[in-house]
């Protein structure tokens, strides 16, 4: 080797080191893709039960953030997954949290007794809240970093309880 | 409510649908009759005021798939809707729906139940990206022929995807 190929190795290593993030994006599980990161909207809305939450009070740890209706269709296919995963991840530092967007109680509870009791909702009761995160469409999901960043969004519906998105989430960076 | 909803799916099982593909966009629409479409917005409990206006238009389900490898651009400005006889229909903008709404003093929630169910007015599509929504026309008894046109690429200079589909027909309740 010639003092002359060390220059261009050192590039090609710097190249390759360079690349870490981008395998790291390659290995994101199916639809879901990294998101311009900027500040999560805070809500403060209440559950099916009355209980409040706010968005700011779950800072410290992930949060995965899902939108939701009765009336939209992958979104019934996906809540079963979105239970499961929530039950799997029970152990984890992500906070699941359900928002349904423009429905009454009865319509909520309705729905989430049929297609996944364990699960619970907050009711954004005017919509105002999904139209400040500005999904692609229903359902949506993002996750929140502990910062209160969101980092990425998926798109449409996932598989969430298959282990490619269980472990994915699992080992989101505290 | 199950039972409507119940029926309201198998309705529109009834319905032709068409479905056309122009690679790298797959193109599903799904024209659905005023009955079907008062059922829904009835069963959400939207203002009788509400319903009747929208059982006189033309609602059709779009179903838009990215099946390519690229970014493709959604944008309704570039669809453009004709009758047989060449006229173009003008397609009521989201916005213009929403005015019509606050004019009437619809509740909010309504309102963004009804946005929802819109197709977005541009978007873009990641691949293998799926996501759909509402078209609403003046309804019409002929066939209908849409021109729709796609940007592709991160910047839209790829290759402009352009989607005919005719014979397309605003659906009418059963007799």
């Amino acid at each position: 080797m010639t003092c002359r190929s060390l220059p261009l190795l050192a590039v090609l290593f710097a190249l390759l080191v360079g690349a870490t993030p981008l395998s790291a994006d390659n290995a994101l599980p199916k639809g879901l893709r990294n998101y311009t990161p900027g500040p999560a909207p805070n809500f403060r809305l209440t559950d099916i039960d009355g209980e409040s939450f706010n968005l700011k009070d779950a800072r410290g740890g992930w949060v995965f953030v899902h939108f939701w209706a009765s009336w939209c269709g992958p979104c019934r296919k996906e809540m079963p997954a979105v239970e499961r995963m929530t039950t799997l991840l029970a152990d984890d530092a992500v906070t699941v949290v359900l928002v349904n967007t423009a429905e009454d109680e009865d319509t909520v509870f309705t729905f989430l007794a049929g297609v996944a009791p364990e699960m619970n909702s907050l009711l954004d009761r005017d919509g105002s809240v999904t139209e400040a995160w500005q999904p692609r469409g229903l359902p949506a999901t993002y996750l929140v970093d502990p910062q209160g960043i969101i980092r990425y969004q998926a798109l449409g519906g996932r598989p969430w309880d298959q282990p490619l998105y269980l472990d994915f989430l699992r080992n989101l960076p505290r | 409510m199950r039972t409507l909803l119940t029926s309201l799916f198998l309705a529109g099982l009834l319905l032709v649908t068409r479905t056309g593909v122009a690679d790298p966009v797959k193109l599903k629409l799904t024209p659905r009759t005023p009955e079907q479409m008062s059922a829904f917005y009835e069963a959400r409990g939207f203002p009788p005021q509400m319903i009747e206006l929208l059982s006189h238009q033309c609602f059709i389900t779009v179903g838009i798939h990215n099946t390519g490898k690229d970014i493709i651009w959604l944008d309704l400005a570039n669809w453009r809707f004709t009758t047989a006889d060449g006229k173009q229909l003008h397609r009521p903008h989201r916005d213009d729906w929403k005015q019509k709404w606050q004019a009437m003093g619809v509740p909010l929630a309504k309102q963004s139940t009804f946005r929802w169910t819109l197709l977005p007015e541009a978007l873009d599509y990641q691949p293998d990206e799926a996501e759909g929504g509402n078209i609403i026309l003046p309804r019409v008894k002929g066939p209908i022929t849409l021109y729709a046109e796609f940007a592709s690429g991160a910047d839209k200079r790829g290759p402009l995807i352009k989607v005919i589909h005719k014979n397309l027909r605003c659906a009418e309740n059963p007799e």
